[in-house]
């Protein structure tokens, strides 16, 4: 399974804009006459990530090993809550998964 | 070379086909019009009208004519059509098989696919009946497109820089808005709303109404029985809408209506155009409220969006322009022609799908949510038909959702799916648009899972299937009014129905009629002169438009000493222009 991020082939850093531009040229490129799966593939990547909210949504459930608790405590214990980004939750997540083992796993998936 | 796919708006009042020709959009004329009023008719020797003269014999002959069938289409009723009962679908057959015929005529050879469009708002069903209309006509219609999303492709797909744009379509039966936005080539709906039955016509109605009512008060005499009489007070209330477009005041005058006991009846009334206002108002707050409904759908406030684009002859009424000013702060555009942009959109839409290069690719909603009814809670009550919305509204198109669902109780071997339409929480108060069982699940404890599955097409259409997951047994449906489907054999039927019509009809025409020298030259000039509309002012296209409609109707009315007079004030204009 690819990343939101690998399908529009953006970093994880990138801001709205940047995504949002990413996503228009893959559409351009992909409309959905041509190939319905493709676009829809495209299109459910992009309002995974769209904006920061969406970003924050999908770095907290596409990590089914998680522990939501520890995560979520430290998270609105954290001095500036809003501004967490998706690489800061990835620091977090890794801290707060116990099993190594699947940990490593996971996370060579997702940054690839 | 391509085989060609034409784009065809399917108006309530009016309908129009085009197509791209070296690279450019064209609306093309039958006539000299390129717009087809959707009326159908057939005259006291058994053939067929379309058009214009099935609109003007409708003051003649109401019951021989039908006008506004686009309204009935998806339901489950028949029109009577001098003494013979059509569908919906075949009435729409017979104006898309003379758009066919007009843009086979044009392109000098046959064509048999097209992108139709829609409004929005237009459910399941109706695009249904739609998909059918076409295939009576001979027409395999390729794609259904919304017709603010087809407007918006016509204005915005040339657009380079990003803009958001609400585009309020206003039709003779339809109301669709839609919020969407234009950047880097992609048109991409952002939401819809509407009411698929609001329009124009409802304007006249009110009008009619008024005008019954004041035969009433003033002459004693009710008209609502005597059809010729309603026809022309019909088109009387029409045309006073268009005046008030313009003035302030309308003067309704029709001499001798009728008969009655021994004393001719007339008509005559004046209009205000705030009376008309009034009239009008309810439905207006409601266009307005759909405004809103779609803003908080694309989750943008009135600054966020940059144009207003006005699409649909109704738009014209100014209460319109005022309203959407109040609420935006800026006057809508103007640039394009509410009449035709739908067309055009469809065109380049048929365009792009029959593999040409076009500029703007296309992303659209469903105005709908669709979903399905099981055993829940509803305001903390347990309730046996919950509403479970599976695919949101405003979901970009095609999509497709999964969801679970489990037996309720053990050895459960039918599980009832019901579709719905809508967004009550109670399932009961949503539209019930589909229901199929799946049947012979084994013979296990409660919780045996049912996946059922929803997919939404381009074209609006829904289809559903269901599977017990343990042994891939499924089902599945594409969803169809049962009630207004016409099965294969009866699309046969009707399709022959039809064909038979206009077989009368080319007998007829088959023999030549030859223009007389002076009308060639007229029809060249007409031509010439919309060849420059591009480059003139408003003012000189206006006058030329007055001028070439002035010769039209001379040339229909044989009136030669007229005709030559506007000829060479047009030619005169043209002459001004071209040095």
């Amino acid at each position: 399974m690819k990343t939101p991020y690998e399908i529009l082939e953006v970093a994880e850093l990138a801001t709205d804009n940047e995504i949002k531009q990413a996503y228009l040229q893959k559409v351009k490129l992909n409309p959905p006459d041509r190939d319905n799966e493709k676009f829809q593939q495209i299109h459910s990547a992009y309002e995974a990530i769209k904006n920061v909210t969406s970003r924050e949504k999908y770095a907290l459930f596409n990590y089914p090993e998680a522990d939501f608790d520890a995560l979520l405590d430290q998270a609105f214990s954290a001095v500036q809550p809003s501004i967490i980004s998706a690489d800061y939750f990835d620091k977090l997540l890794l801290a707060s998964i116990d099993d190594k083992t699947l940990l490593t796993g996971n996370h060579e998936k997702t940054t690839a | 070379m391509n085989e060609i796919i034409i784009g065809i708006d399917l108006g309530t009042t009016n309908s129009e086909v085009a197509i791209i020709e070296n690279g450019q959009v064209l609306v093309i004329a039958d006539n000299n019009r390129k717009i087809l009023p959707s009326f159908v008719g057939i005259d006291d020797q058994g053939d067929i009208l379309v058009g214009e003269s099935a609109r003007n014999q409708y003051l003649v002959y109401p019951e021989r004519t039908v006008k506004s069938i686009k309204r009935l289409m998806g339901q489950d009723t028949q029109v009577n059509l001098a003494g013979h009962a059509y569908a919906p679908q075949e009435i729409s057959a017979i104006i898309l098989k003379r758009l066919k015929a007009i843009a086979e005529q044009y392109l000098d050879q046959p064509v048999a696919k097209a992108v139709i469009t829609v409004p929005a708002y237009f459910s399941d069903a109706q695009r249904q009946a739609t998909r059918e209309a076409g295939e009576i006509a001979g027409l395999e219609v390729v794609r259904m497109i919304n017709e603010p999303t087809a407007a918006a492709l016509a204005y915005g797909g040339n657009q380079v820089e990003q803009k958001r744009m609400l585009v309020y379509d206003l039709g003779g039966g339809t109301f669709d808005v839609s919020v969407v936005n234009i950047e880097a080539g992609v048109v991409e709906v952002l939401s819809s709303h509407g009411d698929n039955q609001l329009g124009g016509d409802d304007f006249d109605q009110q009008i009619i109404e008024h005008i019954l009512d004041h035969l009433q008060e003033t002459q004693g005499i009710d008209l609502r029985q005597h059809s010729k009489a309603l026809a022309r007070i019909t088109r009387a209330a029409e045309n006073a809408k268009f005046v008030l477009s313009d003035e302030p005041y309308a003067r309704i005058e029709e001499e001798y209506l009728l008969e009655h006991e021994g004393a001719a009846i007339h008509l005559s009334l004046e209009l205000s155009r705030s009376d008309y206002e009034e009239m009008i108002e309810d439905y207006i707050n409601a266009t307005i409220d759909a405004v809103h409904i779609a803003m908080k759908g694309a989750k943008l406030t009135p600054a966020d969006i940059d144009e207003i684009l006005l699409v649909g002859g109704s738009t014209r009424t100014p209460c319109i322009r005022e309203r959407l000013y109040n609420e935006f702060g800026f006057e809508p555009h103007s640039e394009v022609d509410p009449d035709l942009c739908v067309a055009m959109g469809a065109a380049i839409q048929a365009a792009m799908i029959g593999g040409q290069e076009v500029n703007a690719v296309l992303v659209d909603v469903t105005p709908y949510t669709y979903g399905t009814s099981a055993i829940g809670f509803l305001n903390d009550d347990y309730y046996p038909f919950t509403f479970v919305p599976i695919i949101h509204k405003n979901t970009a198109l095609p999509n497709r959702k999964t969801e679970a669902f489990v037996t309720n109780h053990d050895g459960q071997e039918v599980v009832n799916v019901t579709v719905y339409q809508g967004e009550d929480p109670d399932a009961l108060n949503n539209i019930k648009i589909g229901e199929f069982l799946v049947e012979g699940l084994q013979d296990v404890e409660a919780g045996n899972v049912i996946t059922l599955t929803l997919a939404l097409d381009l074209n609006g259409m829904l289809h559903v299937s269901a599977q017990e997951k343990a042994t891939g047994l499924e089902k599945s449906i594409t969803i169809k009014n049962a009630l207004s489907r016409f099965e294969q054999g009866a699309l046969d039927t009707a399709r022959g129905r039809i064909n038979k019509l206009f077989g009368q009809v080319e007998e007829v025409s088959a023999v030549d009629i030859i223009d007389a020298p002076e009308i060639v030259e007229a029809r060249k000039l007409i031509a010439k002169a919309e060849a420059l509309f591009d480059k003139t002012s408003n003012e000189d296209k206006e006058d030329m438009i007055d001028l070439i409609e002035d010769i039209n109707s001379c040339i229909e009315g044989g009136l030669d000493d007229k005709l030559q007079e506007y000829v060479a004030k047009l030619a005169d204009i043209v002459y001004y222009l071209e040095s």
